[in-house]
C-alpha cells in the first residue's frame, strides 16, 4: 500500500491555497506535515481525505484514486468537537457505524480502545461533562476505532497533560507497530522528531522542505556546541570567540560557526586536563531548520 | 442508503434525547388537555345555577300570567320582588341579573338590573327577543283573529343559500383552518430543526469528523429523514391526543356542529400525508443550506429569515386565499410549490381540485424538492467548514459555484 500526492493545488477566490504539493508515503509510519498557521496544511488534508476538491495533481492509495470508499482511514482534526448533548458510546457507536462496522464489532472496539485510553468510566457519560483532554481523547478514538489504514492526526497533542500526551504517544507508537500509515501535523518540532522519518514544511502553499529527517538535518553543518563540565572554562570560550547561548552552571550551550573550532577547544580542554561529562557538537534542531526555512518570509 | 438510515437514526434519537424537545412536547400536549376542557373547567367554577338565573318582574300584568311559558334556554324565574329585593339577591348572587317589565304611555320598557354594567352579557339581548315576541302572541290572541290572518301577519320566515359559482364546494371551514395550521406547524417547526442541528455540529466542530465520516448528501438527507419522523410522529401524537380528548371531555354534539369531518375521507389522509412529505423537504433543504452558512447559533434567526418570508407568504397565500375557493390565485397557491402543500389538500377537501391537478402540484413540488436538493448539498459541502461570520447571498452563491 501507498500514498501519493503529485502536484496537488488548490485556490480559494483566486488565492493559491496549496500549490502543487507532492509526497509519498510507500511504507508504514509517521509522516510530518509542518507549516505555519495558514500555510496550507489543513487544506491538504482535507483534499487528502476528500473533504473538498482539489484544482489539480492526483491523489492516489495503492495506485487508486483516494476517495471515502475505497480508503479506510481515520482523522482527527485540529478543530476538536464532540456533540455535547450526546452520551460518549452512542456517538462513538454512530461515528463507527458509519464507517461500517456493525454493531458487534463497534462495541467490541469500542471497549478495547476506551480501556487504552483510561476512558472506560465516561462512555455512559454526556461528552459535555468531560475534560477537554478527556473529549480530545474520545475523538482519538473516533478516528481509530475502525481500525483505519491510513490515520491523519492534526495536532494530534495540543491540550493535552504530560500524562496523556503519553498515553496519545504510545498509542501512535502501536498503530504504526500494527502497520497504519500516519500524516501528523503539530507545531511541536520534538514532536515531529521523535516519530516521523520524513517530512514536508509548507510555507504560503509552497513545499519549501522536504524529505528524510536524517538526511535534512545531516545536510546541515552543526551550529551548535554543548559542554558539561565542573569548572568555569568561559576563558577558553573566549579565546575561541564562541558565543553562549544557554547556561546552567558549568553546562553551556554555544553558538558554533565553524566545527574545526570545536575540534580546537576540545583539544585545548583536554591539554590542560579538564574533565568533561559531556562535549557534543550538535546538529540543527527541526526548530531551527523550520525557523530558517520558514521565519524570515513570515516575520 | 445505510449511511441515510444511520444518520436519521442518530439525529432522531438526538432530537427526543433533548431536554428542550420532551419539555415542549408535554407542554402542547398539556395545552390541548386543558384545551379540550375550557368548557367543563368553566362550567366546574360555576355550577351555582342560581347564579346564572335571570329573573322577570311584570309590574303591570302585561303578559297575563304567560311568562313561565316563555320559549327560552336561559334560565328564568318569574318574580314579583320589589327593586331592592332583587338588587340584594344579585349583589349576594343568588340571581344573575333582573328584567322589570312595565308600561308608560305607549312604551314597554324592560329595564334590566345588573351587577355590573362592564360583565352585563349578551343574553339580555335574546331575552328581549323573546320577550317581545310573546308579548305581541299575547296582544295578537286578544284581536281573535282567524288562522289564515294569523298566518298573515307572522309568516314563517325561512332562509336558504345558492351559490354562483359553478364547482360544487363542500367541507367545513373550522376544519379546513385546522388542517392548514397543522400542515404549517408541521412543515416549518419540523424544517427549522434540521437548521438547528447543522449549525449545532459546527458550532461544536464535529462537523469535520463527520463529513470524512460519510457524504455531505447523507448527512443532509439523513438529518430532515431523522427529524422529518420524528416530526411526524409528534404530530400525529398531538392529533390522535385532541381527537381522544375532544371525544373524551367535550360536548359531541358542539363538535360535530364545528368540525364537520365528513369530508375527511381516507382520500384526503393520504394526499395531506402525501403533501406533508415532499413539502417538508423542500423546506427542510432550505433550512439545511441556511443552517450550512452560519457558524453560531445567534445568526440562525437572522441566516433563516429570507427561507421563514417564504414559508410565511406559502402559508398566507394558501390560508388567505380560502375566501375564494374557486379564484384564480388559490388555483395557484394550490400548484405553486412553495404554498401548494398547505393549500392542495383543502382543496381536496372541498371538492375543487380533479387527480390530474393533484399529480400536477405533486409533480411540481417533488421536482422542487429534487432541484432544492441538489443546490443544498452543493452548498452544504462548500460551506460547511466556513468558520466565521454570516455569509451574505454573494458568498452562498459563489459557493454552489466553487467545485
Amino acid at each position: 500500500m501507498s500514498l501519493k500526492l503529485e502536484n496537488v493545488s488548490k485556490s480559494f477566490a483566486n488565492k493559491l491555497a496549496v500549490d502543487r504539493v507532492s509526497f509519498t508515503l510507500e511504507k508504514p509510519g509517521v509522516f510530518g506535515l509542518l507549516g505555519t498557521n495558514g500555510a496550507g496544511k489543513t487544506t491538504t488534508i482535507r483534499m487528502l481525505l476528500g473533504i473538498i476538491n482539489k484544482d489539480s495533481g492526483e491523489i492516489t492509495w495503492d495506485n487508486h484514486p483516494v476517495d471515502r470508499k475505497t480508503v479506510n482511514f481515520g482523522y482527527l482534526p485540529e478543530e476538536r468537537g464532540v456533540y455535547p448533548k450526546t452520551k460518549i458510546f452512542d456517538q462513538l457507536m454512530y461515528f463507527a457505524e458509519l464507517k461500517g462496522m456493525d454493531k458487534v464489532a463497534a462495541t467490541k472496539s469500542i471497549q478495547e480502545w476506551a480501556k487504552k485510553l483510561k476512558v472506560e468510566e465516561y462512555l455512559d457519560m454526556l461528552a459535555e461533562k468531560l475534560s477537554k483532554g478527556n473529549q480530545q481523547k474520545i475523538q482519538f478514538m473516533t478516528a481509530v476505532i475502525h481500525d483505519p489504514d491510513l490515520v491523519v492526526l492534526d495536532e494530534p497533542f495540543s491540550g493535552l497533560d504530560p500524562v496523556n500526551t503519553e498515553l496519545i504517544r504510545d498509542l501512535i507508537v502501536e498503530l504504526v507497530n500494527r502497520g497504519k500509515y500516519i500524516i501528523m501535523s503539530a507545531h511541536q518540532m520534538a514532536t515531529i522528531e521523535e516519530f516521523c522519518e520524513n517530512i514536508l514544511i509548507l510555507n504560503r502553499g509552497k513545499t519549501v522542505l522536504q524529505g528524510n529527517l536524517d538526511n535534512i538535518k545531516a545536510s546541515y553543518p552543526a551550529n551548535r556546541l554543548k559542554i558539561n563540565v565542573h569548572v568555569d572554562i568561559k576563558e577558553y570560550l573566549q579565546k575561541y570567540h564562541l558565543i553562549i547561548e544557554n547556561q546552567a552552571g558549568h553546562n553551556y550551550i554555544l553558538k558554533l560557526q565553524d566545527e574545526a573550532i570545536a575540534q580546537k577547544l576540545l583539544s585545548d580542554l583536554i591539554k590542560h586536563q579538564i574533565n568533561l561529562d559531556k562535549f557534543e557538537i550538535m546538529k540543527p534542531t527541526l526548530n531551527d531548520i523550520f525557523i530558517e526555512k520558514v521565519g524570515a518570509q513570515n516575520a | 442508503m445505510r449511511d441515510i438510515l444511520t444518520v436519521a437514526k442518530f439525529t432522531a434519537k438526538d432530537l427526543i434525547g433533548r431536554k428542550s424537545f420532551r419539555i415542549s412536547t408535554i407542554i402542547i400536549l398539556a395545552l390541548i388537555f386543558v384545551g379540550s376542557n375550557i368548557p367543563n373547567i368553566i362550567k366546574f367554577f360555576s355550577q351555582d345555577d342560581s347564579s346564572q338565573t335571570t329573573a322577570i318582574v311584570d309590574r303591570d300584568n302585561l303578559y297575563e300570567g304567560t311568562l313561565t311559558e316563555l320559549p327560552t334556554e336561559e334560565h328564568i324565574e318569574v318574580s314579583q320582588a320589589s327593586d331592592e329585593e332583587l338588587k340584594q339577591k344579585i349583589q349576594d348572587g343568588d340571581l344573575k341579573n333582573a328584567i322589570i317589565i312595565h308600561k308608560t304611555g305607549n312604551t314597554v320598557e324592560f329595564r334590566y338590573l345588573v351587577k355590573n354594567l362592564v360583565t352585563a352579557g349578551i343574553e339580555t339581548t335574546n331575552l328581549k327577543t323573546q320577550l317581545e315576541a310573546l308579548y305581541k302572541d299575547v296582544q295578537l290572541q286578544k284581536l281573535h283573529l282567524s288562522a289564515t290572518e294569523l298566518a298573515a301577519i307572522s309568516p314563517h320566515f325561512a332562509v336558504s343559500m345558492e351559490q354562483t359559482d359553478e364547482a360544487q364546494i363542500g367541507g367545513n371551514i373550522y376544519a379546513m383552518m385546522i388542517l392548514s395550521c397543522v400542515l404549517f406547524f408541521a412543515i416549518y417547526f419540523c424544517a427549522f430543526q434540521v437548521s438547528s442541528s447543522i449549525t449545532t455540529e459546527k458550532t461544536s466542530k464535529i462537523v469535520e469528523t463527520l463529513v470524512t465520516s460519510t457524504s455531505p448528501k447523507s448527512i443532509i438527507y439523513g438529518k430532515t429523514l431523522g427529524i422529518g419522523v420524528v416530526g411526524l410522529l409528534q404530530i400525529l401524537l398531538f392529533v390522535v391526543t385532541a381527537i381522544i380528548c375532544a371525544y373524551c371531555f367535550m360536548d359531541h354534539q358542539m363538535l360535530e356542529q364545528l368540525f364537520d369531518l365528513s369530508n375527511f375521507t381516507p382520500y384526503l389522509a393520504i394526499v395531506t400525508l402525501i403533501y406533508f412529505l415532499p413539502g417538508y423537504f423542500v423546506y427542510a433543504f432550505l433550512y439545511a443550506l441556511t443552517g450550512s452558512t452560519v457558524s453560531k447559533p445567534e445568526d440562525i434567526q437572522s441566516a433563516n429569515t429570507p427561507v421563514v418570508l417564504l414559508t410565511m407568504i406559502g402559508f398566507y397565500l394558501a390560508y388567505f386565499t380560502l375566501t375564494d375557493p374557486t379564484g384564480g390565485l388559490n388555483f395557484f397557491a394550490a400548484l405553486f410549490p412553495f404554498s401548494s402543500p398547505f393549500c392542495m389538500p383543502l382543496r381536496v377537501m372541498m371538492g375543487l381540485s380533479s387527480i390530474g391537478e393533484v399529480l400536477l402540484s405533486i409533480g411540481l413540488l417533488i421536482f422542487t424538492c429534487i432541484i432544492v436538493a441538489h443546490i443544498a448539498t452543493r452548498i452544504y459541502s462548500n460551506a460547511i467548514l466556513n468558520y466565521g461570520s454570516k455569509m451574505g447571498w454573494k458568498n452562498i452563491i459563489k459557493l454552489y459555484k466553487e467545485k
